[in-house]
């Protein structure tokens, strides 16, 4: 199939009702309101569910209400609005439903600005709500990526009845890049004998997520956790360059993982053998091939669009068994190559004196 | 030389500055205001009248915001 240009959001939104997204409820916020935009528009044209609640609080419900149905169901929001959308996550995720969450994160804490972050990333990736629970989180670093990812998003979501997130940023949102789309699909509907659809014919189906009695509501939190076991056991993903002989290994994933493998490349050219680390799964972590990777290596340089957040994920892989540095921009503030490149450097300078 | 301008429509700019890059005269500057969604525009600084109408800043804009104006074009 022919490349076409499309903007990030546009191509999230594309890629879902390809996946066979029946059903998208949205409230607008920069730099995720084109998605909604693109899906008002598509979502109408295919005769499938589109609305604009009056707020996220409302969107996340009717994302709840379309998957105890049975439908494949999603929405968008951006930092302020995720947060809005924990508790109906946490509900979604007891009632142990399908449903994806994309959320193109903008500059925080508060209102912030609408400039690429990555500050929502413990909020994404140690549940975020109340309650035992995380997410699967997929951070796409490319347009193509972003589009296959919102496609194995349903499938994930559907695989292990969980609410699967995709945590990209404003930065992803709005870039355009060359993409292959798949073929348009009907929606699909796997076999879901929990759906509400009318109990004719059959026991009917209870789909809550309160439970008065302790111990009934223990043996929900571990088939949750059960399933978690499998999700990390299974869904681990993550993107290796140049590791060969690498001495500095940068970590970074989505917007910061692009601007790092140029980095990397850049390194090469310059002479420090670097290399980088990119997890695609933020949920689950990739701990074990990391701390693999850091046993053969002299240095990491975790590098992100926040204050040290994924950090803190790197130092669990790896137990600081090498010495892990930090490079972070805040507020929206992306630092270009050369920026990065300039702390590689300074990492490898004291080294490289020795010899 | 062939004397030029350029019209950036500001609603439609998502300040990814990718235009300031590409002029060859440095005119092309990102503005101190902001536009509607939020984002700082870019915006033609050309007190000199340097502008040639070259439109390299035009076909670089991924949002088709800018258009340009050539004399005698």
């Amino acid at each position: 199939m022919a490349k076409i240009l499309m903007k990030g959001n546009e191509a999230i939104a594309e890629a879902a009702l390809r996946a066979g997204c029946e059903a998208y409820f949205g409230y607008p916020i920069t730099p995720q309101t084109e998605l909604l935009e693109y899906m008002s528009r598509r979502m109408v044209e295919l005769g499938r569910t589109f609305i604009q609640a009056e707020s996220e609080l409302a969107a996340i419900n009717m994302v709840y209400g379309a998957a105890c149905a049975g439908a494949r169901a999603m929405t968008s929001t951006s930092s302020p609005g995720f947060s809005l959308m924990l508790e109906g996550i946490s509900y979604i995720v007891c009632s142990e439903l399908p449903a994806v969450v994309v959320n193109v994160m903008r500059g925080g804490p508060g209102l912030g600005n609408i400039l690429p972050s990555q500050g929502d990333y413990l909020q994404m990736t140690k549940g975020g709500g109340h309650g035992d629970y995380h997410t699967i989180v997929l951070a796409p670093a490319t347009l193509q990526e972003a589009i296959d990812l919102t496609i194995l998003a349903f499938d994930l979501a559907d695989k292990y009845r969980s609410v699967v997130t995709i945590i990209a940023d404003g930065m992803i949102g709005q870039i355009m890049e060359p993409v292959e789309l798949p073929e348009i699909e009907p929606p699909k509907r796997p076999e879901r004998p929990w759906a509400l659809t009318g109990a004719k014919g059959r026991e009917r189906n209870i789909i809550t997520s309160l439970y008065l009695e302790g111990p009934v509501l223990e043996k929900v939190n571990l088939r949750l956790q059960e399933t978690l076991k499998e999700i990390k056991a299974n869904e681990v993903r993550y993107k290796e360059y140049m590791l060969e002989g690498a001495e500095i290994v940068v970590v970074a994933y989505g917007t910061a993982g692009r601007i790092a493998q140029t980095v990397a490349k850049e390194a090469r050219e310059e002479g420090i053998p670097a290399g980088l680390f990119r997890p695609i799964t933020m949920f689950p972590f990739p701990y074990d091939r990391l701390d693999e990777v850091a046993k053969s290596v002299e240095h990491l340089l975790v590098f992100e669009l926040n204050a040290g957040q994924m950090l803190e994920d790197v130092r669990l892989a790896t137990r600081d068994r090498v010495p892990i540095h930090f490079y972070g921009k805040m507020g929206g503030v992306v630092p270009s190559p050369a920026e990065v490149l300039a702390e590689i450097k300074k990492i490898a300078s004291p080294q490289r004196g020795e010899r | 030389m062939a004397k030029g301008t350029i019209v950036i429509d500001e609603d439609r700019c998502k300040g990814c500055e990718l235009c300031t890059t590409v002029c060859p005269f440095d005119l092309v500057h990102i503005a101190n205001h902001f536009n509607a969604k939020g984002y700082r525009p870019s915006t033609l600084v050309d007190l000199e009248g340097k502008c040639t109408g070259c439109t390299l800043c035009a076909r670089m804009c991924p949002d088709v915001a800018i258009t340009v104006y050539r004399e005698g074009a």
